[in-house]
């Protein structure tokens, strides 16, 4: 399952929840897809936190959003992902968007706007 | 610790997650570490997909039969498709290679496959299918891991 939401600063934060696999990448894709292209959307935050499994259709998943956000030079972070996770995205060179952090700190490192709690 | 175990079932994308219960359950009794189990899952879904994306094109109708042995702490398992067949699987183990790019299959999944288990070998033919044979070792708990 997937929550989406756009954040006022053009950050699309896409919260993972259950297992990813090509079945539910199928299942989940084009709502992600619409939100991109429906919203002033300039990066996409990735929240793996709550994901229990993910095999490579995530990475299909992830890398096909990057394409959807590349016309704009939409940025991409993927954040907490478990350690079998991590060797996955290492494995596909996504190593480098990989953060351990909230969504708080990664919409700071974007450059979005964090509203005073 | 032996066992032995078949399942099969149709190749319907559904059954992905069917086959990863049914081998976690299978290997649970070798107390595997957490990642362990999450590397076992991810090769079951890997191969599970490829038979049933590649090899039947999802056809809801013709099976995929995983069989499994386990001896001592080792797991043997084969994941069986009377399907398409692979044309070249030195080009299909290839990092990114995919026949499917606008289906968004990353094409990782034998890259995946090579490196959560301890040996991996593919069979195939043109027409008459692929059979994919894993082998891994988990690793025994002894005290000290378990006060890690």
């Amino acid at each position: 399952m997937a929550n989406i939401v756009l954040r006022d600063s053009g950050i699309l934060v896409v919260a993972l929840h259950g297992e990813l696999d090509n079945h539910e990448a199928n299942q989940i894709r084009a709502q992600i897809s619409s939100a991109i292209f429906s919203g002033q959307v300039r990066a996409i935050i990735w929240d793996l936190e709550r994901l229990g499994f993910m095999d490579s259709a995530g990475i299909g998943l992830i890398l096909g959003r990057m394409r959807d956000l590349a016309p704009s030079n939409g940025e991409t972070l993927i954040l907490n992902p478990s350690p079998t996770m991590e060797k996955i995205f290492n494995f596909s060179g996504l190593g480098s968007n990989i953060r351990h952090c909230t969504v708080d700190v990664a919409i700071g490192e974007i450059g979005g706007v964090l509203h005073e709690q | 610790m032996n066992n032995e175990m078949t399942l099969s079932f149709v190749a319907k994308e559904e059954n992905e997650a069917l086959a990863r219960m049914a081998m976690t359950c299978f290997i649970t009794p070798l107390d595997p570490t957490i990642e362990e189990i999450s590397e076992f899952k991810t090769i079951v879904s890997e191969a599970v997909t490829n038979a049933i994306i590649h090899g039947y094109e999802c056809d809801g109708k013709s099976l995929v039969t995983i069989h499994a042995v386990i001896e001592d702490h080792k797991v043997t398992m084969t994941v069986r498709d009377e399907g398409t067949g692979i044309f070249d699987v030195e080009q299909a183990m290839e990092p990114m290679f995919t026949t499917r790019p606008f289906m968004e299959r990353s094409g990782m999944g034998f890259t995946i496959m090579e490196s959560f288990s301890d040996h991996l070998s593919v069979e195939s033919a043109m027409g008459s299918g692929t059979v994919v044979k894993f082998e891994k070792t988990f690793s025994p708990v002894t005290e000290v891991s378990r006060m890690r």
